[in-house]
C-alpha cells in the first residue's frame, strides 16, 4: 500500500459482496407480504439487512411502467430485514422509476449453474429469496460444471457438491460443507456463516487457501507431500486446521 | 447456417490474430465463404496481418453507425477467393462498439450466405473480447504453453460460460477448442515447458491442434501474408491440420514431439 495512504480522503475500489436474490414471480405487494411472512415464519431476524437483488425475471407478465409502488415495495422487504440494492431483469421500461428509487440496475449474469432454476411451486407465495439450488434436494448445492478462474460459487445456507475441478482463481463458498469429486485447486470456504462442523473434501487436494469458519490456511510451499493432489479431507480441530489423507480402497 | 467462431485467449500476444487470419485463410482455401472480423477497436491489427491495410476505407464502427453499409466496409482479400475481412477503427475507442450493432452486422453476414464468420477478439476480458465471444457458436482458445497464459485462459472460458448470448439463453453451451501457440517440443521435453498435456489438464477442452514456435510467422506478418500461405513451412502445415481437424477430419498430431537429431547432424548443424 502506498506511504500517503493517511493523506487519501476517498479511495474507490472494486469490491464484491454476498447478496441475496429475491426472485419475484408476482408483483402484487399482497402475495409478496404473504410469502415472506410464511419464508421468515415470522421471526424478525431471519434476515439480517442483506444486501437485496430484487428480480424480476419469473415474473409474467413482466411489470409495466408505473405497475409497480416501489417505495411500498422496498419498505415491505425492509420490514423483514432485506435491504433491495439494485434490480434485475425488469424490462428497460422500467430503468428510469428503478433509478429514482436509488436502486442500481444489475446487468450482470451468474455463472450457470447445473440445472436451470426450478419453477417454484410454492402453494401462494411466489417471491422466493434466496440461491437458486440446482438440484431437487434443499440440502446441497450441486454444480457438474467446471469452476473457472474468476467465478465464484455461493451455497447459502447448505452444502456444496462439485463434481467438476475448480481451477486456480476460482472461489467456492458454503455455508456447510464443500464435496469437491476432481481436483480442487482454487479457494475453499467452507462453513462461511460460521459453522465450524463444516468440512472440505477432495479427491485432489491442491487448493490454494481453504478455510473453515472464517479460519484459513493458504499453501505458499504446496501442500505436504504426502497429501497433495491426494483425497483429503480438511476440518477444524479445536481452531486448528487439520488436514488428513482420506483412505480409498 | 452459418458458425461463428471467436478466436480468443484472455492473454495479450499469443497468437489470436495470427491464428484467425490463417485459420480464416485456411477455410476460405477449402472453398468456404468465409469472413474474418477485428474486434480490437483502437489498436486494430488483424488488417496489417492479411496485408489490406491500405485498402481500409469503412471499418466495423462505420458500419454500427450506418456511416457505410457492410458491402462497402468488407475487403476481399487478395490471397484468397471466398475470404473476407472487416477492419476495425483505429481512430474511435472501444464505447463506440455495442451489442445490437454487432448482431446486426453478425445477421447482415449471415443473409450474404457466409458459411464461417470469424472473431478475432482483443486480448483482456473487456468490451470489444466480451463482444467478439457473445455471439459465438464455437471458440478457439488459443494458449501459449506456460502458466499465465493458461490462467487467463481459463478466465476466458468462465466468461464465455456465462456472457455468451448460448449461455444466457439456456441454449446448448459454446463448444469450446484448445489451439496451443508457440509450441517448442525440445523444452518441454527439458522441462522448461508446459506439455500441451498440460495444458489440457488445466483447461480439460478439447485439443484442436499445435501451432510450433517458428521464425515464419514474423516473416509472414511483416509481409502482410498469413503464415498457412507459407507453403511447406511447419507453421503453415500445422494450421491446416488445424483446419482440418475443425472440420471433422481424423488427422495425427504433428508438431508436438521433440525428436533428438542423429550424431552426424548434431555434430554438423550445432544445434
Amino acid at each position: 500500500m502506498s506511504k500517503n495512504q493517511a493523506s487519501k480522503p476517498l479511495e474507490i475500489k472494486i469490491s464484491t459482496v454476498v447478496a441475496v436474490a429475491a426472485l419475484l414471480g408476482d408483483t402484487d405487494l399482497a402475495t409478496l407480504a404473504a410469502s415472506l411472512k410464511q419464508i421468515t415464519g415470522g421471526t424478525p431476524d431471519y434476515f439480517e439487512d442483506d444486501f437485496t437483488l430484487l428480480d424480476f425475471g419469473p415474473a409474467t407478465p413482466a411489470p409495466a411502467p408505473g405497475s409497480i409502488d416501489w417505495p411500498k415495495l422496498i419498505a415491505l422487504f425492509r420490514s423483514y430485514r432485506l435491504n433491495p440494492v439494485a434490480v434485475r431483469n425488469a424490462p428497460a421500461a422500467l430503468d428510469g422509476e428503478i433509478r429514482q428509487q436509488g436502486l442500481s440496475i444489475d446487468t450482470m449474469q451468474q455463472p450457470r449453474q447445473a440445472e436451470p432454476a426450478p419453477a417454484v411451486p410454492v402453494p401462494a407465495a411466489a417471491a422466493v429469496p434466496g440461491p437458486r439450488p440446482a438440484s431437487a434436494s434443499t440440502t446441497a448445492m450441486v454444480i457438474d460444471t467446471p469452476v473457472r478462474g474468476g467465478q465464484r460459487i455461493y451455497a447459502r445456507g447448505c452444502d456444496l457438491i462439485l463434481m467438476g475441478m475448480v481451477n486456480p482463481g476460482a472461489e467456492v463458498i458454503a455455508d456447510g460443507s464443500i464435496h469437491v469429486y476432481a481436483p480442487l485447486r482454487g479457494r475453499a470456504l467452507a462453513g462461511a456463516g460460521g459453522n465450524a462442523q463444516a468440512r472440505i473434501f477432495s479427491l485432489t487436494m491442491e487448493a490454494e487457501l481453504i478455510s473453515i469458519a472464517g479460519i484459513y490456511r493458504t499453501f505458499d510451499e504446496g501442500w505436504p507431500k504426502d497429501l497433495a493432489k491426494k483425497p483429503v479431507q480438511v476440518r477444524l480441530i479445536e481452531d486448528r486446521i487439520d488436514l488428513t489423507a482420506i483412505a480409498i480402497k | 447456417m452459418a458458425k461463428i467462431i471467436v478466436v480468443t485467449s484472455g492473454k495479450g500476444g499469443v497468437g489470436k490474430t495470427t491464428s484467425s487470419a490463417s485459420f480464416a485463410s485456411g477455410l476460405a482455401l477449402r472453398g468456404h465463404k468465409t469472413a474474418v472480423l477485428d474486434f480490437d477497436v483502437g489498436l486494430r491489427n488483424l488488417d496489417l496481418i492479411m496485408g489490406c491495410e491500405r485498402r481500409v476505407v469503412y471499418d466495423m464502427i462505420n458500419v454500427i453507425n450506418r456511416e457505410a453499409s457492410l458491402t462497402q466496409a468488407l475487403i476481399k482479400d487478395k490471397h484468397c477467393e471466398n475470404l473476407y475481412v472487416l477492419p476495425a477503427s483505429q481512430t474511435r475507442d472501444k464505447d463506440a462498439l455495442s451489442e445490437e450493432g454487432v448482431e446486426r452486422i453478425l445477421e447482415e453476414l449471415k443473409a450474404m450466405d457466409f458459411e464461417f464468420i470469424i472473431c478475432d477478439s482483443p486480448a483482456g476480458i473487456e468490451r470489444g473480447a466480451v463482444l467478439a465471444l457473445t455471439f459465438a457458436d464455437e471458440a478457439i482458445i488459443v494458449t501459449n504453453p506456460e502458466v499465465s497464459s493458461v490462467r487467463d485462459s481459463d478466465r476466458i472460458l468462465g466468461i464465455i460460460q456465462a456472457k455468451s448470448r448460448r449461455a444466457q439463453d439456456g441454449n446448448e453451451p459454446v463448444k469450446e477448442h484448445l489451439l496451443v501457440t508457440r509450441y517448442v517440443p525440445k523444452r518441454v521435453d527439458a522441462g522448461e515447458m508446459l506439455s500441451h498435456q498440460d495444458v489440457q489438464e488445466i483447461l480439460r477442452i478439447p485439443l484442436l491442434g499445435i501451432i510450433p514456435e517458428s521464425e515464419s510467422v514474423l516473416h509472414a506478418s511483416n509481409q502482410g501474408n498469413p503464415a498457412i500461405h507459407i507453403d511447406g513451412s511447419d507453421v503453415s502445415e500445422a494450421y491446416k491440420d488445424v483446419v482440418g481437424r475443425f472440420l471433422g477430419e481424423d488427422l495425427p498430431l504433428r508438431f508436438a514431439d521433440y525428436e533428438k537429431p542423429g550424431l552426424l547432424s548434431r555434430l554438423f548443424k550445432g544445434k
